[in-house]
């Protein structure tokens, strides 16, 4: 009988393996403290950057074409019930105007140059996702010539969908919301309750569930289901009232002693084409 | 260098390597809405059905085809995690075991595609178990296999068996 593995093999596997675990834990506690990668790995993925830009375009093509036929069965209801909420939200922007115009003027009497609130946002493609078990991340066209840092919020559609991990010349990564590693999803957030703001951060993702998790809430406040919840701009990188989600329900932790919020991400995770990368402009004071 | 040697194996073998790579990203961003459909995780692998194809066609005899995997393996982790270590092993192991297995089996279509199936378990579950080195796995085992290995697995066996005789028939040609 033949023999699948030699002892020889057998030794060898071993030495990679020790290696590999090396190699693993190593460039994951280097990527965490470095802004940009090393420039050999930034110029590669420049290039390769580059020429996923090439090929994107037709796949990017094909997936608008087939993601428009699975949008049209369902365009008939969606329509009806969008023209309803089409005139609330006239309403709503004539006084988003207005109390803008006014916050600005009351800033200027104030001398404030630029608040929590005050955000730029740089448009950018996804050009990529990475096919991988974990660390769901996008590549997307912008890098550090359009400012881009390591940090900063990314929106799409109708909320914040994930964070810059790693910012190469001409791209960047996303690492996404539903990744559970300490620089994707670890933002201060505000929940909009009835008797008041409750502060927190999200401390972790649900996958099985699809919901982001607000861990180790002591506030009394009353929190509810379908309650809103923004970003809170503590921390400085990320600004104020980028919106999150919804809140899904309130459980106990597992002492009792602190509430554990389910979010409902406002951001669809699975369909980004385009996305914001929301800049702070409190950088600038 | 003249013109025919652009259209033999050692040239035309890395290259399609090459655009399958970039072309695994961006059909995983394209079809994204499709692939991640809640709760499924999908992932097209058809770089490692080409590294399949490599071995089952005996490819692998005529090229650095060992350098090929690890490079590849290489520019997945700096380009798609930025975290090296984890898809070099599993791409380095998964084309290997199906390189051992390749002698106990015979040239049918279906022992081949059997041989592509332990390859991508291999595959996934290397890269699932590399998930708790790190601290960012946040899926149970039982999930893992139903939403994200079962339909891999059939998404991508499924690619293999469309492309399994035109690929074999280019391989001819390029001989």
């Amino acid at each position: 009988m033949r023999r699948i593995f030699s002892s020889r093999s057998v030794v060898v596997a071993m030495v990679v393996f020790l290696v590999v675990v090396g190699l693993i834990t190593g460039s994951n506690w280097f990527a965490k403290r470095t802004n940009t990668p090393p420039f050999l790995q930034r110029f590669s993925n420049d290039l390769a950057g580059g020429a996923s830009r090439i090929l994107a375009a037709p796949t990017n093509a094909i997936g608008r074409s087939a993601n428009s036929i699975g949008n049209l069965l369902s365009t008939f209801e969606e329509n009806k019930k969008l023209k309803s909420e089409v005139d609330q939200f006239a309403q709503d922007k004539v006084r988003l105007q207005t109390v803008e115009e006014e916050n600005k003027s009351l800033k200027q009497q104030l001398k404030l140059k630029a608040t929590l609130t005050d955000y730029q946002t740089v448009s950018a493609v996804t050009i990529s996702r990475s096919p991988t078990t974990w660390q769901s991340q996008l590549v997307i066209d912008k890098g550090t010539n359009s400012g881009l840092k390591k940090g900063m919020p990314v929106l799409a559609g109708s909320g914040i969908i994930g964070r810059i991990s790693e910012v190469n010349t001409t791209n960047a990564k996303v690492a996404l919301i539903s990744d559970t590693s300490d620089s994707a999803n670890r933002f201060a957030i505000t929940v909009k309750g009835d008797d008041g703001d409750v502060n927190g951060i999200v401390t972790s993702f649900n996958r099985e569930k699809n919901q982001l998790i607000m861990g180790q809430v002591t506030s009394d406040n009353k929190i509810k289901k379908g309650d809103l919840i923004q970003t809170s701009g503590l921390g400085g990188v990320i600004p104020s009232g980028l919106f999150v989600g919804k809140v899904a329900s309130v459980a106990k932790d597992d002492y009792g002693l602190t509430k554990k919020i389910y979010i409902e991400p406002a951001a669809d995770l699975g369909n980004i084409t385009t996305v914001m990368v929301a800049v702070s402009k409190m950088g600038d004071n | 260098m003249a013109f025919w040697q652009f259209t033999r194996l050692k040239f035309v073998y890395p290259v399609i390597l090459l655009i399958l790579f970039f072309l695994d990203g961006t059909l995983m961003s394209a079809l994204g809405g499709y692939f991640t459909h809640f709760p499924f995780h999908i992932l097209p692998m058809l770089t490692f059905v080409w590294l399949f194809f490599g071995i089952q066609f005996k490819v692998y005899q005529d090229i650095p085809f060992w350098w090929y995997v690890l490079l590849i393996g290489v520019m997945f982790d700096a380009y798609y995690t930025g975290i090296f270590g984890t898809y070099i092993i599993a791409f380095l192991l998964g084309t290997l075991i199906m390189k051992q297995l390749h002698y106990w089996l015979d040239e049918r279509i279906i022992a081949g595609l059997l041989l592509l199936l332990i390859g991508i378990v291999v595959y996934l579950i290397i890269t699932y178990f590399a998930g708790f080195i790190i601290g960012i796995a946040n899926i149970s085992l039982l999930n893992f296999l139903i939403y994200q290995l079962v339909p891999t697995v059939i998404l991508n066996v499924f690619i293999g068996a469309i492309f399994y005789y035109p690929t074999w028939s280019f391989f001819q040609v390029l001989n």
